[in-house]
């Protein structure tokens, strides 16, 4: 397939100097047409959210570019930016985890009950990343060892977690945490939010783990031809435990700082960010020509959406249409993504 | 010989005094990528006969057939059904017209029962949208009674044993109404008793007038059960004959091909001293399997497809779980189902079979590529470098010669010897002791063919022991110093390749010879 469409390629030039036959010129044409169409399509999510910005800015012109209002922006997908890295890092593997966002709301609500049992804000904050790391690591020896599908395994982990977020909690929201806690999702520097710079260092390191690290290369192989880098001595089994595991730990620390920011915890208050954190790396897989899931594409995935609720909100356009429009996008960036995937 | 045979095949054209075949195929000619699968095939079957149609891999037999039942249309050429000349768009247009291929593996869908996969798709009675149970049970055990097979209709798929899948699938294609089957390899799973039985039935519907292909590499079946034979080779028809006149022999010597060119450079002397020795190796299909390969020989592993021989190396590689077995390289004994990574550190390499799905990583760069099983050699504490990757790479692209705009050119880009050579360098970066190659010149064109058997001589002469599995007899004669011959899962001889001859290699392969 994907060696076939390289060939029609060759073959296109290649007439170009004869283009005697009708048929054949008709083929040159379409290969041109085919050309300024793939450059729509590569671009076309970058494109998507300069037309965002400027439809928004056009609408709202003294707020929407305003500092206060880009510092909102970005308090408000730091979370989701977090949770769609370590999605990013599964879905670069070629799985992808449905338990980000409940592991995310455990995380948290793991972290206010022990601070409310008097515990330390250190230790409760380790328990949680602890939670998050069992429960990736669960899904990693489901997928990895017991060869059960990603969408299964996690869909199954992603059930009783939330159950377990539940018993925590009590099913109630818990509040009166710690202000130093609080201050961890709430408090700024340089007049910015702290969110926003753990959501850059997380991104950052996530991006050049994908990318230096041994690890990354394997990870990259994997998602590329899982056979292929069997036969190549890759340990496969072992690298997607570690992927599921690390997504397990990185939701935590989404959850962690959701539930800092939010100054209280409930059983599902992360539970939207699984859709959209698929959602933001569907988008940025079309960015890049491989059409594989990377960091900085799975970023503009982040800022459209951020972007676009935003923009929303500050048009008055209410919450559930938002919704909508949410789910229309995703259904832009799969088709966007599987176009592309065809093309090559 | 050949001659000969050709003469025959003219012999057999169409003329008054000859009934009109119920299928039938003139002069068909079908490329793939430029390169002729078939060159002016010519195949024609009777109603009421069992025609063989044989020839060695790459003959162009699944080829042919594939254009008989509508999955390729052919680039020049006619089909004929019953004198008519015809079109196969499709499977089920051909399938309209009577012609049915049954195919082992994808006889029967496992979950549903006996009676729904005889009576499937546009075959399933129903009225006002309701599939009607009843008359679908009443026409399924008529069906299997014209076979006299008694399988249980509310049977799942799954449950079946290897002969009553296929039963089904007749049952299926007599259910359409087919006047031409077509079997290929259809007695490969079953034993002896079964194989009796579904002989049984395709004498009784050849009795009734269906015309029947049957595709085996079972040359003892074939003149036993049918009543005619086709011999291709090289996509072309070179023999059709009355099974009665002809050999075993003689199909064997009509099928072989010509003797190998220059393609292949000098044989080197191989050293006594033993580079892997792999003791009682076994797996799925293989039995049980012991030999040794000397530092600088070339090993050559042949025989038919199915025969084991692919697994066997894939169990070498640790790619594939062996039962049992142990393999001994540079002095230390590795268990075996050590798996790929422990193989490769022990110094043995797989050059898989299928470049494209196992050997290389098509929308990867070549340095990207030629890294992968070598990230321990590029990196330091987890942390890759781009400059040893880049290094490496360029030392690859440099000594296998691979033409590319550059190391982080897309492998999917490149032409197939050049995939190949980039599979070849990713394996050749670990420099190991042991290098096994599964059909090394597979779908390459004739020049980076002998550049691939010059390398393996050189690599060879540097010391390293290469094991390569090839269906090509003359590339196996020409390339190898030994060929160690495979037959249903064990070493049916190994022999030195000066001595070896087209002949010798095949009647091993067919377990003719001891």
């Amino acid at each position: 397939m994907t060696n076939s469409s390289s060939h029609t390629h060759t073959e296109g030039r290649n007439e170009m100097t004869i283009q005697k036959d009708p048929v054949r010129t008709a083929a040159v044409v379409q290969q041109s047409s085919r050309t300024l169409g793939r450059v729509l399509l590569s671009g076309g999510t970058v494109v998507a959210l300069v037309l965002l910005i400027g439809f928004f800015f056009a609408m709202r012109p003294d707020t929407f570019l305003s500092f206060v209002n880009v510092r909102n922006i970005l308090y408000q997908v730091s979370i989701l930016a977090i949770i769609a890295g370590a999605q990013t890092i599964v879905m670069v593997v070629g799985d992808f985890d449905l338990s980000v966002g409940a592991t995310s709301s455990l995380a948290g609500a793991v972290a206010a009950a022990m601070m409310l049992d008097e515990h330390s804000m250190g230790v409760a904050i380790l328990a949680a990343l602890a939670v998050g790391l069992l429960v990736g690591l669960v899904n990693g020896v489901l997928i990895a060892y017991l060869n059960l599908s990603a969408f299964v395994a996690t869909l199954a982990t992603m059930t009783s977690v939330v159950g377990l977020a539940y018993l925590v909690t009590t099913g109630t929201t818990l509040f009166g945490l710690p202000p130093e806690f609080n201050a961890l999702g709430q408090g700024r520097l340089f007049n910015v939010p702290l969110p926003v710079y753990f959501a850059v260092v997380i991104s950052l390191v996530i991006w050049a783990m994908l990318r230096f690290t041994t690890i990354g290369r394997r990870w990259h192989a994997i998602g590329g031809n899982v056979e292929v880098a069997r036969l190549s001595g890759v340990n496969v089994r072992f690298a997607r435990l570690l992927a599921f595991t690390l997504a397990g730990l990185v939701s935590a620390i989404g959850g962690i700082l959701l539930a800092a920011r939010l100054g209280s915890a409930a059983a599902e208050q992360g539970g939207d960010n699984m859709m959209f954190s698929v959602a933001a790396v569907f988008l940025g897989m079309t960015v890049i020509r491989s059409g594989a899931a990377n960091l900085g594409g799975t970023m503009i995935g982040v800022a459209i959406i951020g972007v676009m609720s935003n923009g929303l909100n500050i048009m008055g356009v209410n919450a559930y249409v938002q919704q909508v429009v949410t789910g229309l996008i995703i259904i832009a960036a799969v088709t966007l993504s599987s176009l592309k995937t065809r093309e090559r | 010989m050949t001659a000969d045979g050709t003469a025959i095949a003219e012999a057999d054209a169409p003329d008054l005094g000859v009934p009109v075949p119920a299928l039938e195929a003139a002069d068909v000619v079908k490329r793939f990528d430029g390169v002729h699968a078939l060159e002016g095939a010519r195949f024609s079957v009777r109603a009421g006969e069992i025609h063989a149609l044989l020839g060695e891999n790459g003959a162009g037999k699944s080829t042919l057939i594939k254009i008989l039942t509508g999955i390729h249309a052919p680039d020049a050429g006619v089909i004929r059904r019953d004198g008519q000349e015809v079109e196969f768009p499709t499977v089920r247009a051909a399938g309209r017209a009577g012609v049915v291929a049954l195919y082992q593996e994808l006889s029967t869908v496992p979950t549903i029962s006996v009676a729904e996969n005889i009576l499937l798709g546009e075959q399933t009675p129903s009225g006002a949208g309701l599939v009607r149970w009843s008359v679908m049970r009443h026409r399924a055990k008529e069906l299997l009674g014209r076979l006299n097979q008694h399988i249980p209709l509310g049977a799942l798929g799954a449950d079946l044993s290897p002969v009553q899948q296929t039963m089904v699938a007749v049952a299926r294609a007599l259910a359409t109404d087919a006047g031409v089957l077509i079997l290929d390899e259809p007695t490969a799973s079953l034993t002896d008793t079964e194989i009796r039985d579904l002989f049984a039935v395709l004498r009784s519907l050849r009795d009734e007038g269906v015309a029947i292909v049957y595709v085996s590499h079972r040359l003892e079946e074939v003149f036993e059960l049918c009543d005619r034979l086709t011999v291709m080779r090289n996509g072309r028809t070179i023999m059709t004959k009355d099974v009665a006149h002809s050999s075993i022999d003689e199909v064997i010597s009509t099928m072989v091909g010509r003797a190998p060119g220059d393609l292949y450079p000098p044989r080197g002397t191989a050293t006594t001293a033993i580079a892997m020795r792999v003791d009682g190796m076994t797996g799925r299909r293989v039995d049980d399997v012991s030999f040794s390969v000397c530092e600088g020989e070339v090993l050559g592993i042949g025989g038919l497809a199915g025969s084991g021989r692919s697994e066997l190396l894939r169990l070498i590689a640790g790619a594939q779980r062996a039962r049992s077995g142990q393999i001994v390289v540079g002095g230390a004994a590795v268990p075996a189902a050590a798996g790929v990574g422990r193989m490769l550190d022990a110094g043995v390499a797989l050059v898989p079979e299928e470049r494209r799905s196992q050997g290389v990583i098509l929308n990867s760069s070549i340095q990207d590529n030629i890294a992968l099983a070598n990230i321990r050699a590029v990196s330091t504490g987890g942390v890759v470098h781009a400059t040893r990757i880049a290094d490496i790479a360029q030392r690859g692209m440099k000594d296998l010669r691979i033409k590319a705009r550059g190391p982080r050119q897309d492998v999917g880009e490149l032409s197939g010897g050049n995939q190949q050579k980039v599979v070849l360098a990713k394996m050749l970066a670990r420099k190991p002791r042991v290098l096994l190659m599964d059909e090394p010149t597979r779908g390459i064109d004739v020049g980076t063919k002998a550049e691939i058997y010059r390398l393996i001589r050189d690599l060879a002469a540097a010391g390293t022991a290469v094991i390569a599995v090839s269906s090509e007899l003359p590339e196996l004669i020409g390339m190898s110093d030994r060929i160690l011959v495979m037959h249903e899962g064990r070493i049916a001889g190994i022999v030195p390749a000066e001595s070896a001859d087209d002949e010798l290699l095949l009647s091993y392969a067919y377990g003719r010879a001891q």
